[in-house]
């Protein structure tokens, strides 16, 4: 063994031991936060770890930087390989792959060390460029985020040159190891002439250079946003988005627990889920991108939320965790929102994360439409986290928007958002012989189905017609159906989405009592909301039960020529069809409406906005913004409606009483005389009457 | 301070109300009840006023059957420290008994100020707190929109047809309060799981001999479904005529 080989191994030893510690005190840091399990439906793990993560596909959602992204993340695990054998090759020199891999595969290998060397430049050089040059507005974060990310480009870059060069220093001191397959090697050796004096040095230097930077690009990782080059992939596999039915679905709270508080207004309230994905941001802003809120000029930036979770669990953990060592300076602690000044350890203590890194107003401007989720690359659950506190603000310290409590008073008392009598709730009904579940029974009927109809379809003018569009439609199906009446009641979805869990799970876990009463086993809705709720949430209580959007069961019953429509009409209709988030991102239901509107109406051509399907832009009502006032920035419904009248279709459609409010609201603020029909409407206005 | 706030509890307004087989209550079959809106504020005010001056008691009063426990533990889970229920078999509707059986309670508590609602939504009757008042022999000030104490002094302001009127008094005293002086909170589920740990003391109701009962309950008459007369220009002659001949305000 050679000095050369000893010294090597001491500065890989320490390198390495160095990293090692930090990613323990990351991992010690992570268990201040709540337990909280994340290995069940493993199949769903994996299979997001390779399209989200090895695959890219979020990344490509991007179509400029996706690229970029993926030829330095490919390039990084093929390149990997050869950073194995130069490691190796820190021992025994005369180290190769060659030595051990039949002749065909170490030609590929060596010619995908140099192909992917290549792109990876191309990408840094390209990336440099966006950051320098074009500026994109979602990488516009502080300073100290900028230097950091062209550190980590010009480290990534460093071990590209080094590595190439390394090998055209070697071939030029007539190494046999770098054969035509490492042609970007070649070509380096070609630029650099044959007349250059002791190439075998000036390989030597540049191997070690490379090692070098190696190292210190790993232990750079801990204090910088790249940490997400190590935790992406973990992250994604733990996220919570796993299973089917599971998006979006809010985590039941124990409300009978002996805790000190309810929700989260710090760091260690959180699940180490919710820390594992501020280790994980990389701040690309795809998140705050997508936000209808931070679009529209509200404080909330989804973005800022997860780096405020890392800033504060970096600012207390050392101290929760009695960690001497700080990751705070520099570089963690940055972004939007800034360090909040607290220097000794009480004062750290002192503070929390809300009010002190994220405040109430950025909480409350969330329409939980789940675009930052759909967004992030590597699967961060910033609604999550938003959820967490906006329960924290209203059951542990009762505050919120003033507008908000008469919505939960009259859920209280009157079981709707709103306050109408609950007697009146089956009034839209009168006169069309729809009979209600008790009076079915009474007469010794089944009815297959529950038309649940929802307090906007009861009570609301607007949604009542689309209330009673659908339940013509059912009719003229031959459809036997029952409404539950008077006994339906909220199911307490807009308090849960509101952070009032307690009222939430009073009103649904007397919902289900009604539901198993009547043993309902299937549930048709027309409100996207209820249609989340009952299916996707009520399991967590005990409630199971088939829930179809009536946009699906339209689909169907079209699909299956049993609605009588009228023959064709001559008139050509382009329609520009809204999605909704809760049907849409919450549930993948893009095509079911689509398909409703094209084959109910014999000539349509459906026009989409520029923001459609799951990139669709929320109408703002979602996340309980529908009885709060918007007081900043311009009206999200109002940016909504722009875009889809910017289609210039004759007739928008909707499929959710939500947005039908907002986005009429919307049109009649544009001035406008375009048309805002629920999907349901466009099918009953052909049904043959 | 001592403060006692004696609460109804009266059933949400928003109700379709229907009237019981006797003929002379409401039925009470699937409405809501909650602690009637003027008391609610009367809490309000009177955890304000605490919070405000330092150390002081809080305590709830309601007279009625059980059923009012759950209307004290809502006030409880709003801040009150303790609550008692001075217990009756059914509810009862004269103004002077319930102001007798409370007043019989408050007179050894050592209020310092005893708050009411300025009436309760559901018989709007404004007695209780003015005859508890008299019982007691205190200063009683109605319908306050604004209190303040100070000094052992207080100040109310009393808005009036197209006037408001200051009054200053002195404790101990009954209030009752009118609606815009503070907006009700809303309890936390912290306050609520508190309230279940907090003591709710029930004693027997010393109503004395009612001297009001109520004798009949009857819906008001339903208002007329409205008419369409025409449409367009068409119907303005028609329209102008009805507005004469049976609406008689042209």
């Amino acid at each position: 063994m050679t000095t050369s080989n000893v010294v090597f191994l001491l500065i890989v030893t320490a390198g390495a031991g160095f990293f090692a510690l930090n990613v323990q005190r990351l991992v010690r840091y992570l268990r201040i936060g709540l337990a909280e399990n994340r290995t069940n439906e493993p199949g769903v793990r994996v299979k997001n770890v390779l399209s989200i993560g090895i695959a890219q596909s979020k990344i490509f959602r991007d179509h400029i930087a996706g690229p970029m992204h993926a030829a330095i993340f490919w390039g990084f695990i093929v390149l990997t390989a050869g950073t194995v054998e130069i490691l190796i090759q820190g021992v025994f020199s005369d180290f190769s792959y060659d030595a051990i891999l039949p002749e065909p595969v170490y030609r590929f290998y060596a010619f995908s060390q140099d192909g992917f060397a290549l792109l990876v430049l191309g990408a840094i050089g390209f990336a440099l460029y966006r950051r320098l040059v074009l500026h994109p507005r979602r990488l516009e974060g502080d300073k100290l985020e900028h230097t950091d990310a062209l550190i980590i480009l010009s480290l990534i870059g460093g071990l590209m040159l080094t590595l190439l060069l390394t090998n055209a220093y070697a071939y030029l001191a007539g190494s046999t190891l770098v054969g035509p397959e490492k042609f970007a090697s070649r070509l380096t050796a070609q630029m650099l002439g044959r007349s250059v004096t002791s190439p075998g040095y000036w390989a030597g230097v540049f191997w070690w250079g490379h090692v070098v930077i190696l190292l210190i690009f790993l232990n750079y990782l801990p204090y910088s946003k790249h940490l997400h080059v190590i935790t992406s992939l973990i992250n994604v596999f733990f996220s919570n988005t796993s299973g089917p039915g599971q998006k979006g679905v809010m985590r039941p709270m124990d409300l009978e627990a002996d805790v000190e508080q309810f929700g989260a207004s710090d760091v260690d309230h959180l699940t180490w889920k919710n820390l594992l994905d501020g280790y994980s941001c990389t701040e690309c802003g795809r998140c705050t991108a997508a936000c209808p809120a931070n679009i529209t000029g509200k404080p909330l930036s989804p973005r800022k939320i997860v780096i405020n979770t890392r800033q504060r669990l970096m600012e207390k953990a050392p101290l929760a965790t009695g960690d001497r060592m700080e990751f705070i300076h520099p570089r963690l602690v940055h972004g939007e929102g800034g360090a909040t000044g607290a220097e000794t350890a009480s004062q750290v203590l002192g503070e929390r994360l809300l009010d002190n890194y994220i405040t109430e107003e950025e909480l409350w401007a969330c329409t939980s439409c789940r675009a930052c989720v759909q967004e992030c690359p590597v699967s961060i659950d910033q609604l999550d986290i938003i959820n967490q506190m906006r329960r924290y603000l209203v059951l542990s310290e009762s505050r919120f928007p003033e507008e908000i409590q008469p919505a939960f008073e009259s859920l209280e008392r009157n079981g709707s958002p709103w306050a109408f009598s609950p007697a009146d709730r089956g009034r839209w009904a009168e006169g069309m012989d729809i009979p209600t579940m008790a009076e079915a029974m009474e007469r010794g009927q089944r009815p297959d189905i529950l038309f649940w109809v929802g307090c906007m379809g009861s009570f609301d003018d607007r949604a009542k017609k689309i209330t009673v569009a659908f339940a013509r439609i059912l009719k003229a199906c031959g459809i036997n159906f029952a409404i539950l009446g008077q006994e339906e009641h909220c199911h307490g979805d807009p308090a849960r989405r509101m952070g009032n869990e307690y009222l939430y799970q009073m009103l649904a876990k007397d919902t289900i009592g009604t539901l198993d009463r009547y043993d309902v086993k299937t549930i048709v809705t027309s409100c996207p909301h209820c249609f989340h709720q009952i299916g996707n949430e009520f399991p967590d209580f005990g409630g199971n039960y088939e829930v179809i959007h009536h946009s699906t069961f339209i689909e169907r019953l079209l699909e299956q020529n049993l609605v009588p429509l009228q023959g064709e009409d001559g008139k050509r209709l382009t329609v520009a069809y809204h999605d909704s988030c809760y049907l849409g991102r919450y549930n993948d239901i893009y095509d079911a409406p689509r398909a409703t509107l094209k084959r109910a109406l014999p000539v349509v051509d459906i026009v989409e906005p520029k923001r459609s399907r799951d990139r669709g832009l929320c109408c703002g009502a979602g996340g309980g913004r529908m009885w709060m006032e918007e007081r900043q920035g311009k009206r999200i419904n109002v940016e909504r409606t722009e875009e889809l009248l910017a289609t210039g279709a004759d007739t928008i459609a909707v499929a959710c009483p939500f947005c039908m409010t907002m986005i009429s609201d919307g049109v009649k603020a544009a001035e406008s005389d375009v048309p805002v029909l629920d999907i349901a409407e466009v099918v009953a206005g052909q049904l043959v009457s | 301070m001592k403060i006692a706030v004696c609460l109804k509890r009266t059933p949400d307004s928003e109700s379709r109300f229907r009237i019981a087989a006797n003929g002379a209550a409401i039925d009470e079959t699937g409405l809501k009840f909650d602690i009637d809106d003027f008391a609610s504020y009367a809490v309000e005010v009177a955890l304000q006023i605490n919070e405000k001056q330092g150390p002081g008691e809080t305590v709830a009063f309601a007279v009625g059957p059980d059923s009012v426990q759950e209307t004290l533990r809502k006030a409880m889970s709003m801040g009150v420290d303790r609550a008692i229920q001075l217990k009756t078999d059914a509810t009862t509707y004269d103004g002077l008994a319930i102001a007798k059986a409370l007043a019989a309670e408050l007179k050894a508590g050592g209020f310092d100020l005893i708050l009411f609602g300025k009436h309760a939504f559901d018989t709007s009757g404004g007695v209780a707190g003015t005859a508890t008042a008299e019982l007691l022999g205190v200063a009683c000030v109605t319908a306050a929109s604004k209190l303040e104490i100070a000094n052992g002094k207080g100040t109310a302001r009393r808005e009036l047809e197209g006037v408001a009127e200051i009054d200053e008094f002195s404790l101990p005293a009954v209030v009752t309060i009118d609606e815009g002086i503070a907006r009700p909170r809303y309890p936390s589920l912290k306050g609520i799981m508190a309230a279940k740990k907090k003591p709710l003391e029930t004693k027997p109701a010393q109503l004395g001999q009612p001297r009001v009962t109520v004798k009949k309950m009857e819906l008001p008459p339903d208002r007329p479904p409205g008419r369409i007369i025409g449409d367009g220009v068409a119907a303005v002659p028609e329209l102008v005529r009805l507005l004469r001949t049976e609406a008689k305000v042209l």
